[in-house]
This record gives C-alpha cells, structure tokens and sequence, in this order.
C-alpha cells in the first residue's frame, strides 16, 4: 500500500507571532526539541517558516556590537522563509520527497483541505528509514547503535555535558588522536558533581571510566552477560582484528531493550 | 561621489612617465619569470585602445602603478623592485601582514603599489589563479569588479568602468570579454558584493549620462550592458547563505569601511 504524507508527518504546530526576536525564537526551539517553527498570523495563517539554520545569521552577522545590536531587534518575519512550501497530508509520500529535493527544503507544511496541521521534515524520513531495517538479534552488530557520540580526552566537561544533553545521549565515548577507544563517561561519572559544582579545568579523561569492549560478532547473550556481570550499562563495540581501530559502536542496555521492544521480535509475538 | 584623488589635468609626459615606468617594470618581470599584472587606471588605459582616450578627455589622472601578484613570489618581487631603484616602505607591508607592498622611486616620484593574492578593500577580490588568464592586466570581470567593489566610489572608478563597458563586450568567456558568468558567480558567493556591484553599476548607467563627452549612442551602449550584467547577476542561482543574508539586508553594514582605495 502507497505511504502517504499523514503516515509519517509529525502532526501538530509549532508557531510564533512575526514580531517574535529571534532569541525568544531560539528558546521555542530550543525547548521543544525542534528544527523549525512556523511564523503565523493572528488568525493562524501560516506566513513563513523560520528554522535553527535560519538563526545562525544572529551570530553569523553579530561581528561587532552595532551589528550585534540590529540583529538583537529583528524578528521572526525579517528571516523567515516564504512562502511556506506546504504538501497535502492525503498524497503520497514520494511527492513531498519529490518537493523536499526540487526545492532544497528541509520540511513541509502539512495541510489537510487547505489547512495546517503539522510538519514533514528530512527527520520524519530519516526515522521512516530506521523502521525499515528488518528485526534481528543474533549477534551485537544487529542491534549496537553505529552513530556514537565521542570527544577526545581533553575535552572539558562542562562541554562533555552541555553536548550528551543536547544530542539527547547518556554516555560520551572518550578516544584518542587515532580513534582509540579510552574510556566512556556517562551520567553516573558525573553525578558527583551535582552537588560540588563542576571545575572548569576538569577534562573527560579526569571523570572517564574504562571502556568495556565486546567483539561486534559477538552474541546479544553475551553483551547482556557482561553488562550484567559487570554492572555496565553500555559496552564498546569493537573488531578483535582491529582492538585499536576506531570503536564500530556502542550496545547499552536500551539497545538491548529496544530490541526486545520492536514489532516482531520474540519478545512480542 | 567624492573625493577628487585621481582627478585633474595631466598632461602627455606626465602619462607618458607613467606608462613608459610600466613597460620598464612588467619587461624585468618577464625577464625574471616573476607573475605581475597590472591593475588600476593604467590596466583600463591598455585594455581599451578604441576608449583609453576618455581618460584623458574626462580628467582621470595616473597617480601610481598598481600591480596583483601571488604571495610566493613575494621575495622576487621585493628583489625585482630594488633592482629597478625602488624602495619599499616596510610598514605597509608588515600591517597589511604581507597582503600589500608599497614601493618608492625616489628618482622619477613614482610610486607602485603590490597586492597579493587578493584586493582587499569593501570586499575581497581574490586572484585565485586568475592571475594566468589575461595578460599584463588581470582579467576583464575582476578589472570591473575592482571599480565596482567601492562602496564610495569616486569618479575616476566610474570613467575607468565606463571604457571598459564600452570596449568590451560580455559573455562567458575571459578574452577581451567581460566573464560575467564569473562575475555572477563571485557575487552569488558573496552578498555584500553582490549589493555593492549592482548599486554602483546602477550608478555607472545613471552617471553615463551626464558625460558630455559620450555620445547618445555611446550612453545608449553602456546603459545596455548594465542592464545586461545585472540580469545575469539576478539570474545566478544563490546558495542558502547568499538568501539568508539577503533577508537581513542593509539593515547590517555589508562592507569594510576604506577611506581611499587608490
């Protein structure tokens, strides 16, 4: 059966007034965990669309305090695009790729009739994508997440810290100059800093715990036996031809879980 | 306009001192394999012999010998220069951080300015290995472009940039053509330019007409090529930068600020 546009769009708005400064635009943002929001009117007509990339002119344009002071009075409908390159939800998803590519857009209004009830971004197809990969949970390699967050050992915490929160991740993976995996840092590693305060001298490699490394071909028995044992909650993936090389992963006990969780694995027959 | 630098009489020697200057310094560097080409009023003066005669005819006076060049050759051109009994002031070369020379003839009065590797004054003009495509001066579009950089521009950029518009034709080729699918794609990089070029080529095609010594048809002819170059320009496909800065417009200074660019 033909996908279409209401089977992956994210359904509802999120929307600002045109006279909305581009730092209050930024905390939206910033706090709906979103790309873009749509500048409306008063009555709820879509006027522009205002996205992250857009906001960077604030600092891309900022070089010297008059700069910086014009940019600080602008608002939304100064940098909005427009008009707002929309797709009706009821046709077919290869149409709103067809949209996305010819026009060099990253997301489209979505309009049922004519009027607005969400947005289809290049996220919603990325996660398409991901629900396509068929179930298996044979071996650490099916299920390890290969997209790692990672930062060298110099790396200060507070940096450390202000990154897993935004990439919405619980553990930084720590390498060398030359990809070596040297430890991990997770929330646990940094708790103790809740209550003292954070020096801001200290680096990741000051906080990191070893690494505990699995072989990718090993089982998902395996990894749950280790991460049990040894009371882990993450190990890194790794090739036993290459132990040096640049870690092929990371498997977490929420990968492990999410396997169990997805639409037809045993766990869910 | 303003600022009359570059404006007055000047009388045949005097040109002729300036010009016979120049073939003595651009033989040495050939003779010495050293890559200098010739920028500035006299670069239009060679590169249009059916118009060079505005010059002269609407007051544009030499005042020095421009030249562009590539960094490496720095050294053989600080050489050459001391050789041809110039004397280089150090001070301009040390603060421009090895971006500009400025040399000295104590003998004739003449002085020569030297710009490496870019024009760096409203907006950078980079010589990007275009300095091999034309010969002695650089190309055509960046001849224009040199002029239409200006934010202030003053007359003689304007008498300069109406020879060549007259001259040349446009197309998108480099010999005895202004490039302008070059010079559309410089200032789709680039939207400071972009805005600077078109508002002076907007004011090249209004002054034209306030030149006596055009003729309708010569205003006639420059009008057309504006129009021309704009349009190619407009046309342009602009990347996500270009529209962005575009959105925020004039409402943030767009340009270098430069008191006198020659």
């Amino acid at each position: 059966m033909t996908k279409l546009v209401r089977d992956l769009m994210h359904r509802g708005l999120l929307t600002c007034k045109p006279d909305t400064r581009l730092g209050q635009v930024a905390v939206l943002l910033n706090q709906n965990h979103v790309h873009a929001l749509i500048v409306a009117d008063r009555d709820g007509r879509a006027l522009g669309i205002l996205s992250d990339y857009d906001l960077l002119a604030g600092e891309w344009l900022s070089s010297d305090s008059e700069s910086l002071a014009t940019m600080r009075k602008l608002t939304a409908s100064d940098l909005m695009s427009q008009p707002v390159d929309s797709v009706e939800a009821s046709v077919p998803l290869s149409e709103a790729v067809d949209q996305l590519i010819e026009k060099e857009v990253s997301r489209l209004l979505v309009t049922e009739n004519g009027k607005p009830v969400g947005v289809i971004s290049l996220s919603d197809f990325v996660a398409g994508i991901a629900q396509q990969e068929k179930p298996r949970r044979e071996t650490v390699g099916d299920v390890m997440s290969d997209a790692i967050l990672v930062c060298r050992e110099k790396t200060p915490i507070l940096s450390a810290a202000r990154t897993m929160t935004e990439a919405g991740w619980r553990s930084v993976l720590v390498v060398d100059a030359k990809g070596k995996a040297l430890g991990v840092v997770s929330g646990q590693d940094l708790l103790p800093f809740v209550k003292n305060g954070v020096d801001e001298k200290l680096t990741v490699s000051d906080v990191m715990h070893p690494a505990l490394t699995i072989d990718i071909h090993d089982s998902l028995r395996r990894a749950a036996d280790m991460l049990i044992k040894h009371h882990h909650h993450r190990l890194v993936v790794t090739d036993q031809n290459e132990p040096d090389a640049f870690p092929l992963g990371i498997i977490s006990s929420f990968d492990i879980v999410g396997a169990m969780a997805r639409p037809g694995s045993i766990w869910q027959a | 306009m303003n600022n009359p630098v570059g404006m007055g009489e000047q009388d045949r020697s005097e040109r002729d001192k300036f010009e016979n200057e120049l073939k003595r310094i651009l033989k040495a560097s050939d003779d010495s394999a050293i890559l200098l080409r010739v920028i500035g009023s006299l670069a239009f003066q060679i590169h249009c012999p059916e118009y060079g005669y505005l010059q002269a005819a609407m007051g544009r006076a030499y005042t020095d010998i421009d030249f562009a060049a590539y960094s490496k050759q720095t050294k053989q051109i600080q050489a050459l220069m001391t050789s041809l009994g110039y004397t280089e002031n150090r001070e301009v070369f040390i603060a421009s951080e090895g971006d500009r020379s400025i040399y000295d003839n104590p003998g004739s009065g003449l002085h020569v300015d030297v710009f490496y590797e870019k024009l760096d004054f409203c907006h950078v003009i980079r010589w990007d290995g275009r300095l091999e495509v034309d010969s002695p001066t650089i190309p055509l579009t960046e001849l224009l472009l040199e002029k239409m950089q200006i934010v202030k521009i003053n007359e003689k950029d304007v008498i300069d940039s109406l020879m060549l518009l007259l001259e040349h034709p446009l197309g998108e080729k480099d010999k005895e053509t202004i490039n302008v699918k070059r010079a559309a794609m410089l200032c789709a990089n680039d939207w400071g330019l972009w805005r600077t070029t078109t508002m002076n080529l907007g004011k090249v095609k209004q002054l034209a007409h306030g030149y006596s010594q055009l003729s309708p048809e010569q205003k006639k002819k420059v009008e057309s090529q504006v129009d021309e170059i704009l349009a190619r320009l407009d046309k342009e496909t602009k990347p996500l930068a270009w529209r962005l800065r575009d959105r925020v417009g004039d409402r943030v200074k767009w340009y270098k600020e430069v008191d006198e660019v020659y």
